[in-house]
């Protein structure tokens, strides 16, 4: 018995190592003449818009059928990076994903997981540096592998609340950041218990998607990586005068008051709802993207608010006019069934004029080629055009793709909010301890 | 079993017996056969979700490997990342040690006390045991969302602890309160185990207290001398069961993770500030959400050596106390 | 119990007393138990405004919500999911555990004693330890996102189910297979005719066991499943319902929990006989 199980055991461990490969899949681009006679067919796309942008977004994406009367598309919504990986691996996927975090396109670069794009480029003779402005590539392409397209692009500006400043005596928004910081400590204002009523600046790190060591390290030119592509937290000293600017202002009003405020306004999840801190006027002054705008106007919010652009750190005022910038990008996930049907719709939806056009209208994103960003009447709209001037700004940037996708941006998060909760004596020593750990993922791969 | 049938004496002694012989054997050969046909399914499954998935995580937990291509041999680097540089693993392994610590004694002495009181009833003992148990009969996922709801900031746990002007803690929002609010989870499941120690409660002999009494010993030395004695294996098998299933603790975590970051954007494993990753959940987001498949394998295997050492606690003790239980003076 | 000497009354004021102090401290336990199932479902008949102001008590009774909670999800799906989980995996590991049970209790052949103690060690295996290749196999077979990974395995034997049955098969007479055996009855026959009508209450227990663990279970149906909304069971899709509504919605979530606890506490009082059955088959007394 024993002397069989030793050879049960021994054939498993060479089914093992033999049997572990994935069939690859990579030749040359599988095109087909779009024209040409079509069996109908279905397209999944996944994505992560809810509500009233995943109708905008389906509208658009069901559009294709005037191109390509044969093909159908059904959108999934509510997918957000994680769902999409998993389905990748798992050998699920959807024909087209649509992610919102750029952070992961070096990831899925790098490991395979969206297919290169290069191939179909360039059969369809696509020459991208026309198409696109240079910034867009900076997202969407890891090691001359572009595995993405952008399909809109996004800036994060502050928006501000115009009633609540000027009741306060505020005519103009704060344009460094111990401006912002004074005028959310006057705005402040509290109930007879204590409790906060109206929070002037909400500075808790994970609370809404503008609340991230991104976009405010952006503010004092932080850097994440150094030239030698080594984690610099520790060694930019900007990082920590980031984070000790954004705990005064915690301390200032209080930690825990924050938190219930936060937790009672129904935490970080009524960003996405008409119950948002900002549209309900119980937050001042905020940085979100130009999304916001057009959430503003579907849930009927009454807020009389204006936009500029975000504040800088007292020592970096040459970057006022800048701001972090992302993106939405497109990706046909390894393992989709019809590639070259996928291409078609991808092309679509990142190129197509009138396509990008109601899309940018609709979700009220700064449009991403070259062609739509010349011809949008957006820019008519003074808050809309702070995020346009945001995106054409040379200086505005998004954090160093990484092939660990956003695991440094988490870890640094929960950095974060351990400080600003008070449970980081040494902030120095923290910091270098995340570098060496940031390093150490980076080795794992 | 058909030599009944055989008429002696008509073929010779030797031919016969080495007739039987073989017919024996064959028969013998035949049961053995249908034996294997009855173990069938089992032995497919056992190799095939079993022997083979076992070696192949051996073998993944010394590879880099995502799925998407083809694992590459590491060597060692899995096991020296996570002791030496995954700071998140040692979290996890804070965490656990910190929910098995506090939970498992917690539910052992809860557990033991309401058995106490339930044996100290007469009349409506079946119905308060029912009582107490109904809630482990709530689905895991279901309990988990149902105290997420209670313990919320604005929820009626807190309206109460307001009504007598005690602190309101922001429990599942706040990472120094959230494994205290599962530790009021895991106390209201107690059921199993006190259903446990009700029976062992119920096995001590009448004359043991009897005795103690004429010795003139209070309650107190009653319980300290005869049931803590009586009922000590049933306390050990609890522990180290409770040990056992504190090192797979997952569901609850999760489930109030997942649905207490409401950011819908971030990572929701360990939310807040992974004060709730677990070794378990540790486990998962490595290998199904970032997918390093070998990592996860070579996690996997440290959880495996862990338990297998509480297991054999488990039944070496187990043979200590099913002996002493035999032989009680 | 019967004793019949008279009970002085100083003793009888006592044992009232002691009584009363019993049953105080099992009803303020009794009550504590109690207490978050009364809140749970009166948040489940509130409105959502309600569920998330102050108050305590559903005014008025929104009984729709449990209506709602299909239109608003894809509730019936969930559930059907559910139920097949639990319906097919309970066939699953009894059709498979029956005969391995049978097998190794009930005959003698060589390898028995050792089959026993596999069974035995994976009965201690952590699932963790093979879930990654698990993974990968059922990637292979293109499995992931259906509710194949979580049944076809347990037509393969599962080794609760089977160790269970051996305990209960070794407590049958064996004279009784013997009887059958002189009949000229082959092993399948003694097996279907014999044992199995005699050990129906042990069946029922694993069955009973298997579909509360598989309508109970999150790891797996999450682990494999949860790519596929069509293929989420209800324990996956409860968790999901807060990221699918982009905000909490407490009375649709209670009411979503309380539907999918109804059918474990209705199986718990139809078969409690059953259920102390199996506990105490398992060799730990209960």
């Amino acid at each position: 018995m024993r002397r069989r199980l030793i050879a049960l055991v021994a054939v498993a461990l060479l089914a093992a190592a033999c049997t572990a490969g994935g069939g690859d899949t990579s030749g040359p681009a599988a095109t087909i003449d779009p024209n040409a006679n079509h069996e109908p067919m279905t397209l999944t796309v996944w994505s992560n818009f809810s509500a009233r942008e995943l109708k905008v977004t389906t509208g658009v994406l069901e559009s294709i059928k005037q191109k390509y009367p044969w093909m159908t598309v059904k959108h999934v919504g509510g997918k957000d990076d994680a769902a999409i990986q998993r389905s990748i691996n798992g050998g699920t996927p959807p024909d087209m994903a649509i992610s919102f975090t750029p952070s992961f396109a070096a990831r899925y670069c790098q490991t395979g997981a969206f297919q290169d794009l290069n191939k179909y480029l360039q059969a369809d003779k696509i020459d991208k540096a026309s198409v696109w402005p240079a910034g867009m590539f900076t997202y969407t392409q890891h090691n001359n592998v572009q595995c993405a397209l952008p399909m809109l692009t996004d800036a994060y500006g502050l928006y501000y609340n115009v009633d609540l400043l000027g009741k306060k005596g505020f005519s103009q928004p704060p344009k460094t950041l111990s401006e912002l910081a004074d005028m959310a400590k006057k705005l402040t204002e509290y109930n007879a218990d204590g409790s906060i009523k109206v929070a002037g600046f909400m500075p808790i790190l994970g609370f809404y998607s503008g609340n991230t060591v991104n976009t405010y390290g952006h503010a004092y030119g932080a850097q994440w990586y150094d030239n030698a592509g080594k984690p610099s937290l520790s060694t930019d000293p900007n990082w920590a005068k980031m984070l000790q600017w954004q705990k005064s202002l915690v301390d200032a009003i209080g930690y825990d008051k924050l938190q219930k405020f936060a937790a009672k306004m129904g935490g970080g999840d009524s960003e996405w709802s008409a119950s948002h801190g900002f549209e309900t006027g119980k937050i001042a002054m905020m940085l979100d993207g130009e999304w916001r705008t057009a959430f503003i106007a579907a849930d009927k919010s009454k807020v009389n608010y204006a936009t500029a652009f975000p504040p800088t750190a007292d020592d970096h005022t040459d970057l006022y006019g800048s701001g972090q910038v992302g993106g939405t990008i497109l990706g046909i996930p390894k393992g989709a069934k019809h590639p070259a049907e996928s291409w078609l719709l991808l092309k679509y939806m990142a190129t197509d004029v009138g396509a990008l056009t109601t899309l940018a209208r609709g979700l009220r994103n700064v449009p991403s080629t070259n062609e739509t960003l010349e011809k949008t009447d957006l820019a008519a709209d003074p808050k809309f055009k702070t995020f346009i001037d945001l995106v054409k700004n040379p200086k505005s940037s998004y954090k160093p793709l990484v092939p660990i996708g956003d695991v440094d941006e988490q870890m640094f998060g929960t950095l974060g909010q351990k400080w600003q909760a008070g449970q980081v004596p040494d902030l120095q020593a923290a910091l270098r301890q995340l570098d060496s750990q940031i390093a150490k993922q980076l080795q794992l791969g | 079993m058909a030599t009944v049938a055989e008429r002696p004496g008509a073929v010779p002694e030797q031919v016969r017996l080495a007739e039987r012989r073989r017919r024996r054997r064959r028969s013998a050969l035949r049961r053995q056969g249908i034996a294997l046909l009855f173990m069938s399914p089992w032995i497919i499954g056992f190799s095939a979700f079993y022997v083979y998935p076992m070696a192949a995580s051996l073998y993944f937990s010394f590879t880099r490997y995502d799925i998407l291509s083809d694992p590459v041999w590491v060597g060692l680097s899995n096991y020296q990342f996570m002791f030496t540089g995954d700071g998140l693993f040692w979290q996890s392994v804070r965490n656990t040690l910190w929910i098995i610590a506090f939970l498992v004694p917690l539910q052992v002495a809860f557990g033991i006390g309401s058995a106490i009181v339930l044996t100290r009833v007469k009349r409506g003992l079946s119905l308060y045991r029912t009582i107490f148990f109904l809630p482990t009969m709530v689905p895991l996922v279901a309990a988990a969302l149902g105290w997420l709801f209670l313990l919320n900031p604005a929820g009626p746990i807190n309206r109460f602890l307001h009504l007598f002007h005690l602190p309101e803690p922001l429990w599942f929002y706040d990472p120094h309160w959230t494994k205290p609010g599962l530790l009021l989870l895991g106390l209201w499941m107690v059921g199993q185990t006190m259903i446990l120690f009700l029976a062992a409660l119920l096995d001590v002999p009448s004359h043991l207290y009897e005795a103690a009494e004429i010795e003139g010993a209070g309650p107190w030395q009653r319980f300290r001398h005869v049931t803590l004695p009586m009922i000590s294996p049933v306390i050990f098998f609890s522990v180290v069961i409770g040990v056992i299933n504190g090192f797979k603790y997952f569901t609850e975590a999760f489930v109030i993770s997942q649905s207490g970051d409401q950011t819908g954007l971030d990572n929701p494993i360990g939310y807040p500030q992974d004060s709730l990753r677990f070794f378990t959940s540790h486990l998962y987001q490595q290998g199904f959400e970032a997918f390093h498949m070998g990592y996860a394998a070579a996690l996997s295997w440290i959880l495996f050596v862990v338990i297998m050492a509480c297991t054999l606690v488990l039944i070496r003790g187990s043979r200590r106390w099913v002996h002493y239980q035999g032989g009680f003076r | 119990m019967t004793r019949r000497r008279p009970v002085p009354p100083a003793i009888r004021r006592r044992r009232l007393l002691l009584s009363v102090a019993n049953h105080s401290v099992a009803i303020a336990l009794s009550i504590a138990f109690l207490v978050p199932f009364v809140f749970i479902l009166a948040t489940s008949l509130m409105t959502n405004e309600q569920a998330l102001s102050q108050s305590l008590w559903p005014h008025p009774f929104r009984w729709s919500n449990f209506h709602d909670v299909f239109t608003a999800f894809p509730f019936l799906r969930y559930t059907l999911n559910s139920f097949t989980y639990a319906v097919l995996a309970t066939v699953g590991v009894v059709l498979s555990g029956v005969p391995v049970a049978y097998a190794l209790s009930r005959m003698r052949w060589r390898g028995r004693q050792a089959a026993f103690v596999l069974v035995l060690s994976t009965l201690m295996l952590p699932p963790q330890v093979t879930i990654v290749p698990l993974y990968v196999i059922f990637v292979r077979l293109h499995w992931i996102g259906t509710l194949k990974p979580l049944i076809i395995p347990l037509f393969f034997g599962d080794a609760f189910t089977i160790f269970l049955l051996r305990q209960f098969f070794m407590t049958i007479p064996q004279e009784l297979s013997d009887a059958a055996r002189v009949d000229g009855a082959s092993e399948l026959q003694i097996l279907l005719r014999v044992i199995v009508p005699l050990a129906k209450p042990a069946i029922a227990a694993v069955a009973l066991f298997q579909f509360l663990y598989s309508w109970n279970d999150f790891f797996n149906p999450l682990l494999y499943a949860g790519n596929n909304p069509d293929s989420w069971t209800l324990a996956v899709a409860l968790t999901q319902l807060t990221t699918l509504s982009r905000g909490v919605l407490w009375n649709l979530q209670m009411a979503g929990a309380l539907l999918f606890t109804l059918p474990v506490i209705i199986l718990f009082f139809f078969a409690q006989k059953v259920f102390v059955q199996g506990v105490t088959l398992t060799g730990v007394k209960g």
